[in-house]
């Protein structure tokens, strides 16, 4: 997998005739940091880091790489949940976080264009000036760059009314491994020919290096309420999701945090969360002062009859903003109850959160490690977060099994292992639970379309069908598992 | 509603299966009511339209999975029977008989495949935002999945949405899982009169206000707008609304409640509108950034004996999208939709040579060649459709 | 984070801190995101995410050079990092022990040396460095331009007060704001003496320590630690209400008194109760009636507000000077970024002119943008840094209480 002497000289010398040697880093000791992303569990060296700041740069970057056959994996800010940006040894890291401008915003059509570096939370605070915003809203929007966020199909807590990442870009342009620079996607609502862009969307660097975005853009609703709603079992509050959908109400936001979410969460953002209860729900509402009005008596309402036992409603925008610092933080904030966590992020149907919840507690006995749950209750999107301690012989081993069979599970119930975090290197081996041979290599087929030498961020996302056999994973198709009367877990 | 469940799908991968081993490509066919987009090209035809029934349909997961063949007039029926509707409206358009009699026969497959969305798309999305999941027979005669039923899946590409659009050929489509929106409660059409450019403007400035349009159109010197809403947002919206024209566009008059509402946007849906029946010229749409300014020089306003210029363009989607009866010639059309960041694609009143699409860049073409090759090795899935070549 | 450290290591008071705090670091990269370092230069290197990393391979005994020390230099110890870090990272800590470590194990050129020596030698003894700035400010048209940007105009003091009030506080005068900006005591004197508060100037009290603790000095700065509570321990015991400081820097410092000495027998004790006394004047000021203060008709009326970033990352104090002046009738001006640093940072500006002059003038633009009567801040490290490129003048806040 190593570079060879010969080929790892002729690229460094490429590379820095292209980018000055401050953005070109080659020793261990500054490669170290670039070793993994947000999940730390697994770590990799690069050849090289690279961090050019023009596309004419990137291509002339990719075309060298692609001469000499070098993987290339590019990186947005590292805050991938699921290894997407983590180093191939015989390869570069194509870092784009040097492309942090807003280049233009156009407040007639309301979409902005972006480089792909700049930070999701950026976009939002630049169009605010002119009443509009970026609506995707990953809870590491602060952070996380747009390029990634197109890379994995980001979501958010506000992607149930106002969808992923998929929904809000109009136009991409792309480098491609043999350095050509593409437009998909146009300004307009849609495009001739194939809808390449919905395909590179959540494609996590395996088609094309993303180069520029224009994103969509909405007006600000003119009034917002959130609801808090505190419940004394998980297992009613999930049940209270589904009753608010049966009513017809599609919230902006709506989310759910279990008792040791909570706690963490109230520490670092001190959202006066109430630290008995069993889970709480936050349910965002927004729209007109009289469509929000109406909305406000049927949720609360629903919640009441849902078995909530407090309801807290924020008006002000300080108030809401607190409200949801605790829960865009929740995650980080876990690393106060443990030193690590590894974060799943399997969707089910909503009508079995409860099931789920249920069964999820079950494994956290078997297996004897914690639990956290924080998720986008709305759209069935789970973020169990189970507590380890890397420093603890084993004990990461242990986090993988108990959150591979969380994935399992989600997929028995007929969801699916990544709702949106991406598979990068961390769930490839469950994607042989959920696709089949012919669908695995139909992947292949669209990737060898793009890339035929396989040289961009090879290895992840799409497992060989040799790893599926030697792994002897199951396939589950649409939520039946073969012999079903075999217990499993 | 009851649809009928009538699972085909071993008989069609079988005739896919024959269709490699002999060689013979496939004419993928749902309801016709869709056969004028895209380019003609001889296959054996395959029909997709006994292939119906509801596979799960749950209203509280807002998801519903259903045969490719099924009617969109039955499953929307049934949708409505839930209070639900498909959030891309899509439209039915209408088979015409040889003996000229109409039917309405489109089917899910074929409004997935092209991917073509109705009124409310400028609003609440199009096709390929509400697809969840498909199951397609591939190049291979395999039954494949990509996507699922629930609201996010990033677990590998998302061959879903690539499939919308793609016309039938990468795949064809078996069965397909939508996102599914709440049916309002009710609707309401406002309409006031207005020329073009004051219609334009309008619509821009609606976009940054919080009204719940579902539907726009400009057509013969009149906006029209549906809201939808229940009844006391409604009366309130029909308020801020004129309030809104007074401050902003005091030279236009307020906005009247319009009791014909649901066949006109029916119409306008399934273009049974005179403006698409009662032509003989060349019917182009236009896909435009909204804000675009009106496009006079392609009109072919032709005064009429002292009469007022017969209305030779519709404008939907708050402006983005923009239809032209035109006999100006293609090259010109595309040009200009181009100059102005978007495209033009000739719908109706076609010549026999005449291609749908505009061409694409050649390095474009080339990916969409190598994607084509390896999605349909043996290039059997309605070969030439969509363009001459691919 | 997994963390390999040698049980040696792991054994002392530093290692068992760094430990504990890499130990709550989960690698999210919330932190890169507020870090001017980071914006500026794009290389995880210079963003305190990989500073930490950095910092983790210095403490496992992994190869290090001067690459890293140049990544840690780069720190602004803003702190910024840390008011995003929901996970609780203290970073101001670690980067601490991160440069003492970095410091025994990497040599630096020998102008490097001599330029952070001559900084030590001379900015934390008050005397040494008044009349090094008086010098300067004598012979200011003959030093080369980037230098004699730096040398401030000689500023006046003003009146003391002479009355003596049954409610005592003291104040640390430190080492460069009486040579720079002597007023700024001066003014809080009046102000607290209308309030009813005297304040004490103990003798023997100099810098706090801060010079030495940040260039990874820290047995100086211990010293003068110890002789900061040496000299304030005798009116505490007389019991003097607070000690107050009106340079943020030396604040956020001083309150760190309790954490440097926490193991030595002799002082923890005493550290923990200077620490506990000791407030940035905004503290004190919010705390009192200000009805005395009443005044005559002001002229100016609209100023920028720049929080210093050792007054909301180091102190986290927030909104309290704002709300001050506020309540007193000055119209604050919306300043973008206000969160991030103005690249003075101590002696940052002298050792990393580049990033610092990047910085200050990104900083000077935003504050300016809404066209501002007047600049006011916090600390005095801050004000003569932005005076520098600012064309209307820039003060600190108590001076908008004194007249
Ligand atoms: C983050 C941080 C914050 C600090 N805050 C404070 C504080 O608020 N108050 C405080 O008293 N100490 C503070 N210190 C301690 C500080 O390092 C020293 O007290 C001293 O450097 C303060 O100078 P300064 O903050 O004004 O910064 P500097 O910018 O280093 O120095 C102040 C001014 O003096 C000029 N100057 C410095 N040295 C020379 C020289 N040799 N020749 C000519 N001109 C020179 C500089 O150009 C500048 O205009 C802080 C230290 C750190 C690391
Ligand atoms: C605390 C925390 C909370 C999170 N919450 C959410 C959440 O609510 N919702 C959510 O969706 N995600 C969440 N994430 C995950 C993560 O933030 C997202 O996946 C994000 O989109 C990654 O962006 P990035 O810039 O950090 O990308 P990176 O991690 O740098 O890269 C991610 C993938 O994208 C590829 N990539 C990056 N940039 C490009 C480019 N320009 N061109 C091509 N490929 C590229 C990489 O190769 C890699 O495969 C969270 C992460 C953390 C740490
Ligand atoms: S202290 Fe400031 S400069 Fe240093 S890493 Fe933290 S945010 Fe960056
Ligand atoms: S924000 Fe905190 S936990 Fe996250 S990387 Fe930075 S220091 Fe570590």
């Amino acid at each position: 997998m190593h570079l060879d002497s010969n080929t790892q000289n002729t690229l460094l010398d490429q590379l820095s005739q292209i980018v000055s040697s401050e953005y070109l880093l080659t020793t261990t000791e500054a490669l170290t940091p670039y070793e993994c992303d947000g999940l730390s569990a697994y770590q990799r060296l690069p050849v090289a880091v690279v961090l050019p700041d023009n596309i004419e740069q990137v291509q002339k970057i990719v075309q060298a790489c692609s001469n000499l056959k070098v993987p290339i994996v590019a990186r947005g800010a590292g805050t991938g949940l699921s290894g997407g940006a983590l180093p191939h040894e015989g390869g570069i890291i194509l870092g784009l976080s040097r492309f942090n401008k807003i280049l233009s915003i156009d407040t007639n059509n309301l979409t902005a264009v972006v480089q792909p570096g700049v930070r999701n939370l950026a976009i939002t605070e630049a169009a605010r000036p002119y009443g509009l915003y970026y609506a995707p809203d990953p809870s590491s929007q602060i952070a996380c760059s747009i390029g990634g966020n197109v890379a994995e199909n980001a979501g958010g807590v506000h992607c149930l009314k106002y969808g992923l990442t998929v929904q809000n870009i109009q136009q991409i342009k792309i480098v491609t491994i043999n350095g050509t620079l593409l437009t998909l996607g146009s300004e307009t609502f849609d495009t001739p020919g194939y809808d390449l862009l919905a395909l590179m969307t959540g494609s996590e660097g395996m088609l094309g290096i993303i180069v520029e975005i224009v994103v969509k853009l909405l007006p600000k609703p003119h009034a917002v309420k959130v609801l808090m709603a505190s419940f004394d079992k998980v297992e009613e509050a999930g049940n209270a999701v589904a009753d608010i959908i049966a009513e017809g109400i599609i919230p902006a936001g709506l989310e759910m945090m279990d008792k040791p979410a909570i706690h963490a969460a109230e520490a670092f953002a001190k959202a006066n969360y109430p630290l008995d209860a069993a889970a709480i729900l936050l349910c965002e509402l927004d729209g007109d002062e009289d469509q929000l009005e109406e909305q406000v008596i049927v949720v609360e309402k629903t919640l009441k009859k849902a078995k909530a036992n407090n309801i807290v409603i924020a008006t002000s925008a300080e108030e809401q903003a607190k409200l949801w610092a605790g829960r865009k933080s929740a995650f980080p904030a876990v690393g106060r109850l443990s030193p690590d966590y590894y974060c799943m992020d399997g969707t089910i149907p909503r009508k079995q959160i409860a099931h789920v919840l249920q069964k999820i507690s079950e494994f956290s006995d078997h297996h004897g490690l914690l639990v956290a749950n924080v998720f986008h209750a709305g759209d069935g999107n789970l973020h169990p977060l189970i507590l380890y301690d890397a420093n603890k012989e084993g004990e990461l081993k242990t986090a993988e099994r108990f959150g591979a069979d969380i994935l399992e599970l989600c997929v028995e119930v007929g969801g699916t292992i990544t709702g949106e975090h991406g598979v990068g290197h961390e769930k490839i081996d469950q994607m042989c639970v959920q696709f089949s041979p012919a669908e695995l290599t139909q992947f292949f087929a669209v990737k060898s379309a793009f890339d035929p030498d396989s040289l961009l961020n090879p290895g992840k996302a799409i497992p060989t069908l040799h790893r599926c056999a030697e792994l002897g994973a199951m396939h589950v198709h649409n939520g039946e598992l073969p012999h079903p009367e075999i217990p499993r877990f | 509603m009851k649809i009928k469940d009538n699972d085909i799908s071993t008989s069609l991968q079988q005739q896919v299966k024959s269709a490699i081993n002999d060689k013979k490509s496939l004419c993928i066919q749902g309801g016709k009511s869709k056969l004028f987009f895209g380019n003609r090209f001889d296959a054996e035809l395959l029909d997709l339209s006994q292939h119906t029934g509801i596979i799960s349909y749950e209203p509280t997961e807002l998801c519903i999975t259903v045969r490719a063949g099924t009617k969109l007039s039955e499953l929307e029926a049934l949708l409505a029977e839930n209070n639900q509707i498909l959030p891309f409206e899509p439209p039915h358009y209408l088979f015409t008989d040889k003996d000229g009699t109409t039917h309405n026969t489109a089917t899910i497959g074929g409004a997935i495949a092209t991917g073509i969305s109705g009124p409310r798309r400028a609003y609440t999305g199009s096709a390929r935002d509400a697809i969840l999941g498909v199951e397609i027979i591939n190049g291979d005669g395999e039954i494949v999945s990509f996507g699922g039923q629930v609201m996010k899946n990033v677990a590998g590409y998302d061959l879903s949405r690539l499939m919308v659009r793609s016309q039938g050929t990468l795949g064809i489509l078996l069965s397909v899982s939508i996102k599914l929106l709440p049916k309002p409660a009710n609707d309401l059409t406002l309409s006031f009169d207005a020329t073009q450019d004051q219609a334009l403007a309008v619509f821009q400035a609606l976009r940054v206000q919080q009204l719940p349009i579902t539907a726009s159109v400009w057509y013969n010197n009149t906006v029209s707008l549906r809201l939808s809403a229940s009844e006391l947002i409604l009366k309130t919206s029909h308020t801020r609304l004129n309030t809104f024209l007074n401050d902003k566009f005091p030279a236009l008059s307020s906005a009247k409640a319009d009791n014909k509402s649901t066949s006109f946007w029916q119409e306008i849906r399934d273009h049974t509108h005179p403006f698409f029946t009662l032509t003989d010229k060349p019917v182009w749409r236009l896909s435009l950034p909204p804000a675009t300014q009106s496009i006079s020089q392609i009109d072919d306003a032709i005064a009429q004996k002292g009469d007022a210029p017969e209305p030779s363009q519709l404008i939907e989607w708050g402006g983005a999208q923009r239809w032209i009866h035109s006999r100006t010639p293609a090259n010109i059309i595309h040009n200009l939709a181009q100059s102005h960041g978007g495209y033009a694609s000739f719908f109706y009143n076609k010549g026999a040579d005449d291609e749908t699409f505009p061409a694409l860049a050649p390095e474009l073409f080339k990916i969409h060649q190598q994607l084509k090759r390896k999605m349909d090795p043996h290039g059997i899935f309605n070969p030439n459709k969509m363009y001459q070549g691919l | 984070m997994k963390t390999e450290f040698s049980p040696t290591f792991l054994n002392t008071p530093d290692g068992k801190l760094a430990n504990e705090i890499l130990r709550t670091c989960v690698h999210c990269g919330f932190c890169n995101a507020t870090c001017p370092t980071y914006q500026l230069l794009g290389d995880e290197n210079d963003g305190p995410r990989g500073r930490i990393y950095l910092i983790k391979q210095v403490l496992e005994d992994k190869p290090v050079t001067q690459a890293t020390r140049t990544h840690l230099d780069r720190c602004l110890t803003c702190r910024n990092c840390e008011t995003t870090c929901p996970s609780g990272v203290e970073y101001g800590k670690l980067i601490d022990i991160g440069r003492k470590v970095v410091e025994e194990k990497t040599t630096r050129g020998f102008k490097e040396k001599m330029t952070r020596k001559a900084l030590l030698s001379l900015l934390p003894y008050q005397k040494r460095f008044t009349s090094t700035i008086k010098l300067g400010q004598i012979f200011k048209p003959l030093l080369p331009k980037i230098l004699s940007k730096k040398i401030p105009k000689n500023i006046k003091a003003g009146n003391y007060p002479s009355s003596t009030h049954s409610r005592q506080m003291i104040i640390l005068e430190g080492c460069v704001q009486p040579a720079l900006s002597p007023d700024i005591n001066a003014a809080t004197a009046r102000v607290l003496d209308r309030l009813g508060i005297s304040l004490i100037r103990p003798k023997n009290a100099g810098c706090c320590g801060a010079v030495n603790q940040h260039l990874s000095d820290e047995e100086k700065a211990l010293d003068f630690v110890k002789q900061n509570i040496d000299a304030w321990w005798e009116h505490i015991q007389n019991g003097a209400e607070a000690i107050i400081i009106t340079a943020s820097g030396c604040g956020a410092m001083v309150k760190d008194y309790a954490h440097l000495l926490r193991d030595d027998k002799d002082y923890a004790d005493k550290a923990k109760k200077v620490t506990e006394l000791c407030k940035d004047i905004s503290e004190v000021i919010s705390k009192e009636d200000l009805t005395p203060l009443q005044t005559q008709q002001r002229q100016t009326k609209n100023i920028s507000w720049h929080p210093p970033c050792t007054l909301q990352h180091g102190q986290k104090i927030n909104g309290v000077v704002e709300k001050i002046l506020t309540d007193k009738g000055y119209n604050l001006l919306p300043v973008n970024d206000s969160h991030l640093c103005c690249g003075s940072a101590g002696t940052y500006s002298i050792l990393q002119a580049e990033i610092s002059q990047q910085l200050q003038a990104n900083k000077i633009k935003h504050l300016t943008k809404h066209q501002p009567e007047m600049i006011v801040t916090g600390n005095i490290g801050c004000q003569t840094h932005l005076q520098e490129v600012s064309d209307v003048p820039v003060v600190h806040w108590i001076h908008l209480l004194d007249n």
